[in-house]
């Protein structure tokens, strides 16, 4: 018997049988509701054009901006038809279903994909299909970045709707509560340095409660230094280069001065990508590097106690650089409306219209891919309500912005790259030794790749 | 049997309570992260008060609100729609075929019946993100790909899990029982239907269970085999909350406390099913 | 006697089989020819023979660090759980009021979307703020870094698996009550207490069960793929990177879809071997009563 049946009364009995006779009555009045009466919201069909079929992971309140530019693009001509598919979870589903013989049309992803797929034959060249004029618009104007991540062995991949741009953040308040003065901003990394220091905060049992300031990121800094993991020219990695062991020495440099333990203990749990909880805005920065979405968050939490500045190059490093990457669009090579994709492309990044364009670039905040979009009137005018937002324009048409190396096991290589900043900054290694251990992973895993292929030639 | 002393049964509930206080964490923290406005979801790091800490469980102001855009952002009734049917079918299939094949591993002797056991557990070892693409392929073979029957048809064949645990179960009626039966006429299907399944009502309705809670939170499944947000379930509509620069966590939550309420009271409600004793039936020992 | 009756036995696992040979026969087969071969996925798959599993054993060391992570937290989490399991199913099976709210709370953890729990506990173990450091500094100790140290980052998944109990908890609760009345009787009129009753009653009747969440337990143990890949993406320094978890990337992000399939068989010659030991030793201390 129930210990908790014997001990209730008739009445509570009957009063538990009642509740879940209720509870009971509603789920069925619910289902039966749900499957007979119910009519799903029909979204607008066109059922004589030509379908294009487009993927993306734009969900949350994105998802709503990019039906927006969908439905524009579908009223403004009478060819196609694109049919939007939310598809979160990364790449995985496109992978699968392209090659499987059924892939989308067009694929909106930022996943490092391109270099991969490219390699194997998975993404149609956009410069073949294009319409030449368009092509040499295109090649002639975007900027550096984009050409950089849409380009793998001299063809052009993927069309990118916004790239991602990173620069500094700082609280001017902080800034004159330390005695510096924010409207001069740090202009080499030696200055920032010095800065920062003024920045940070403790309490009293020595445990830090702000930031002044701190690095993370090699590939954003390694540019900065004027660094390069890879060799254009010769096609080849540079995981040894110079410029990128400086950057990581700076870094590790400031996990010692400031104390690996006593800044992971404040870091940790910190995320970077949750909105406006960002923790600038809670304050536990003065300092810190991060994207342009961030002015959107800023805006949304209402904080106008910051400004923005490009990231200050040491002594021999490169100005108005950083890392940078890009949600891009690309065109499976089993696509069947390969027309209808590049002209919905071209539609959202303004090839053909840049003032229409810029529109859609604002509603995300996103950043352009020709700087004739971004000098349209209706981007221009975003960045008047969004002052701080200059500084990124600013720093994208920069060629000194790099982008992770075009290589396909670009994969492999950024998860070793992460594990290798780890060694160094936790003092495991040194930054030497953390190189030089990736560069060897590195290899080991092309020389491996190779050792297949040829097996498989035999 | 006899009930235990009061120090007994306090000794109990004070360890209960105790443990039982980690344990809700998850769904009051859930509840409490809903209510909260976006800049609230996560703690200021610098503020390690107490009163910091209760406001974690419990914003001031609530934003009520939440819910009702939360659930407005996706179609939540067309979603919940597509989920009942695949839960209903699933439950219905996986359970009832499960349950004829532990039948036949737990009380019947026929030839080749340990090789084929010793096979079913074996397809639970293999991981499932190698099988991923020539399943794939062999849906696409059969025409399945964007319909609802990769969801649907295997539950229908039975389950690994649910054959291990509901022949553990059955291993434990006594066989006297069935070989009376037997003698007395009865045909396999009727030892099962009289005498099996209803001494194994706790065991069918964790399985039940199970497979629910499988169904309803399958998100893998319907990501790789749908193409048509018409179909998309409730797991789905949970991901669209998880964005692509940074989620609306207060939102996700809300979604979150609705997705995850209707099996709370389910099993609440049900509990009786699951836990109830076989002393009324009298037929054990 | 008529229990041996091949055709009802074959009728009734039947759908099973059906099942087994539509669904299941193909992607086996298939999975194992792709480890021997070369497949990036878009491409058609290339026989290269043994060098998959010769590569693996020789000159991959992550495979054999992702294999120690996992080997690690099943040692730790299955008995833990087996032992915290039927703990708390005992608890739950004494005579008190609330049962049914005590129940559901502690089920609650198997309930909550992963995305859901997975947020909860990163902030729970976070070293500053979170719940766990700030109880153990009320008792002067200084917590570690958790999710964020090599040292600590698996036991703190292994917490959190162990507060996952809550199916297996069910599981025991079902067995618990199929325990007939009458033993425990007998046992009284043999004037065993509460502890010997447990002993000779309880425990033994409950074996089946234990069985059950054992193998069960093992086989997901060896899996154990979400939580690491939502939290943290196999670091810090490798240190919850899993033997599924590699197997994933290597297949979806790195694209040697062969090499993936080389490392799913592997683990599963491996757990196929402590399955059979398990049922191999389930004649000395598995007690079906009859």
């Amino acid at each position: 018997m129930e210990g908790d049946e014997r001990v209730r009364s008739p009445g509570a009995r009957r009063a538990v049988a009642v509740a879940r006779g209720a509870v009971l009555a509603a789920a069925a009045l619910l289902v039966a509701w749900l499957f007979l009466l119910y009519e799903p919201p029909r979204a607008k069909r066109y059922p004589d054009r030509e379908k294009v079929v487009f993927w993306h992971m734009w969900t949350a309140k994105w998802e709503k901006v990019v039906g927006e530019i969908v439905d524009r693009f579908n009223a403004s001509q009478t060819r196609w038809e694109v049919v939007a598919l939310v598809v979160p979870g990364g790449s995985l589903k496109t992978l699968i279903a392209t090659a499987g013989g059924d892939p989308p049309d067009v694929m909106a992803q930022w996943d490092p994909v391109i270099p991969a797929w490219a390699e194997r034959g998975a993404l149609t060249p956009l410069d073949e299909i294009l319409d030449p004029k368009d092509w040499a618009y295109l090649e002639k104007n975007m900027y550096p970045a984009v050409r950089a991540i849409g380009t793998y062995k001299g063809h052009f991949y993927g069309l990118s709707t916004g790239m991602n741009i990173w620069a500094l953040y700082y609280r001017p308040s902080r800034f004159r509560e330390a005695g510096l003065d924010p409207d001069r901003f740090p202009e080499t990394l030696e200055e920032l340095d010095a800065a920062a220091a003024k920045l940070f905060r403790y309490d009293a049992a020595g445990r830090i409660t702000r930031i002044g300031f701190m690095p993370r990121w090699l590939s954003q800094w390694s540019a900065v230094f004027g660094g390069s993991f890879y060799d254009a020219t010769r096609g080849e990695l540079t995981l040894l280069d110079p410029g990128a062991l400086r950057a990581l020495e700076w870094m590790t440099d400031y996990t010692k001065r400031y104390g690996f333990e006593r800044v992971q203990q404040f870091e940790s749990g910190l995320t970077t990508s949750m909105g406006a909880s960002w923790p600038f805005i809670s304050g536990a920065y003065a300092i810190t590097v991060d994207g342009q979405w961030r002015i959107q968050d800023l805006a949304e939490a209402k904080e106008s106690d910051y400004r923005t500045a490009p990231i200050p190059p040491p002594e021999g490093g490169k100005p108005l650089a950083c890392w940078s990457n890009g949600n891009f669009m690309v065109v499976p090579s089993g696509a069947k409306h390969k027309q209808g994709a590049l002209a919905f492309m071209k539609f959202w990044s303004g090839v053909d219209d840049p003032e229409r364009a810029a529109e859609f670039y604002t509603w995300g905040g996103w950043l352009p891919i020709t700087p004739d979009v971004a000098n349209a009137r209706r981007y221009q005018q975003y960045i008047r309500e969004n002052p701080e937002f200059a500084t990124f324009v600013r720093v994208l048409a920069s060629p000194n912005v790099q982008v992770s190396p075009p290589v396909p096991i670009q994969a492999y290589l950024m998860n070793r790259l992460g594990s290798a900043e780890d060694a160094a900054l936790r003092g495991t290694l040194t930054p030497r030794q953390a190189m030089e251990r990736l560069d060897e992973e590195i290899r080991r895993e092309q020389r491996l790749q190779n050792a297949a292929a040829t097996q498989a030639d035999r | 049997m006899r009930e235990h002393p009061w120090y007994t049964r306090l000794a109990i509930h004070a360890v209960l309570v105790a443990l039982a206080l980690p344990f809700c964490m998850p769904l009051l923290w859930m509840i409490g992260t809903s209510l909260k406005t976006p800049d609230q979801v996560y703690p200021k790091m610098v503020d390690t008060s107490v009163a910091s800490f209760a406001k974690q469980w419990w914003p001031s102001p609530v934003q009520w609100q939440n819910y009702p855009e939360a659930l407005a952002y996706v179609p939540f009734p067309l979603y919940l729609r597509n989920t009942l049917l695949l839960c209903a079918l699933n439950v219905v299939g996986a359970v009832g075929a499960s349950a004829l094949a532990a039948y036949a591993f737990a009380k019947l002797e026929w030839r080749g019946r340990k090789v084929l056991f010793a096979i079913v557990i074996a397809t639970m070892i293999l991981p499932g993100e190698v099988r991923m693409i020539p399943t794939f392929a062999l849906y696409r073979w059969l025409g399945w790909y964007g319909t609802y029957l990769p969801l649907v048809v295997p539950a229908f064949m039975g389950s690994a899990f649910f054959i291990f645990l509901l022949r553990q179960f059955f291993q434990t009626i006594p066989d006297d029982l069935c070989d009376a039966a037997r003698i007395d006429g009865c045909s396999e299907w009727g030892i099962l239907w009289r005498i099996v399944l209803p001494l194994s009502k706790p065991a069918l309705a964790t399985c039940a269970l199970f497979q629910l809670m499988g169904t309803w939170n399958d998100f893998g499944g319907p990501l790789l085999y749908l193409n048509d947000q018409s179909k998309y379930t409730l797991a789905f509509g949970l991901q669209q909350f998880y964005g692509a620069y940074g989620g609306e966590w207060a939102k996700l939550m809300a979604a979150a406390t609705v997705f995850t309420l209707p099996i709370i009271v389910l099993f609440f409600l049900a509990q009786r099913t699951f836990i109830q004793g076989i002393a009324t039936t009298g037929v054990k020992g | 006697m008529a229990r041996r009756n091949n055709a009802a036995g074959w009728l009734l696992v039947s759908p099973v089989v059906i099942g087994l040979l539509v669904f299941s026969l193909y992607p086996f087969v298939a999975s194992l020819a792709l480890s021997f071969c070369d497949f990036d996925i878009f491409n058609a798959p290339r026989w290269i023979g043994l060098w998959n599993y010769r590569t693996l054993f020789t000159e991959d060391p992550l495979f054999w660090k992702s294999l120690g992570n996992v080997l690690y937290y099943t040692a730790l989490a299955v008995p833990l759980g087996i032992g915290f399991g039927v703990a708390l199913a005992l608890l739950l099976d004494a005579r008190i009021r609330g049962l049914s709210v005590y129940r559901t709370i502690f089920f609650l953890p198997t309930i909550v979307p992963a995305v859901a729990t997975s947020v909860l506990w990163i902030w729970l173990l976070n070293p500053q703020i979170g719940l766990v450091n700030m109880l153990l500094r009320l008792f002067g100790v200084e917590g570690p870094m958790w999710l964020g140290s090599p040292e600590w980052s698996k036991p703190s998944l292994v917490l959190m698996g162990v507060w996952g109990v809550g199916g297996s908890m069910i599981i025991y609760l079902a067995g618990l009550k199929d325990i007939p009345v009458s033993l425990y009787e007998a046992a009284l009129v043999d004037g065993a207490n509460a502890w010997q009753r447990l002993r000779h009653v309880t425990l033994p009747m409950l074996t089946p069960v234990i069985f059950f969440n054992l193998v069960m337990g093992m086989i997901g143990a060896f899996q154990y793929f979400t939580q690491a890949f939502i939290m943290t993406g196999g670091g810090p320094q490798d240190s919850t990177l899993f033997y599924a978890l590699q197997l994933f990337y290597q297949a979806f992000q790195y694209l040697k879809f062969g090499y993936a399939s080389a490392m799913a068989w592997v683990l599963f010659v491996i757990v196929v071997v402590v399955t059979a030991l398990l049922f191999r030793s389930q004649k000395r201390w598995v007690h079906y009563g009859r």
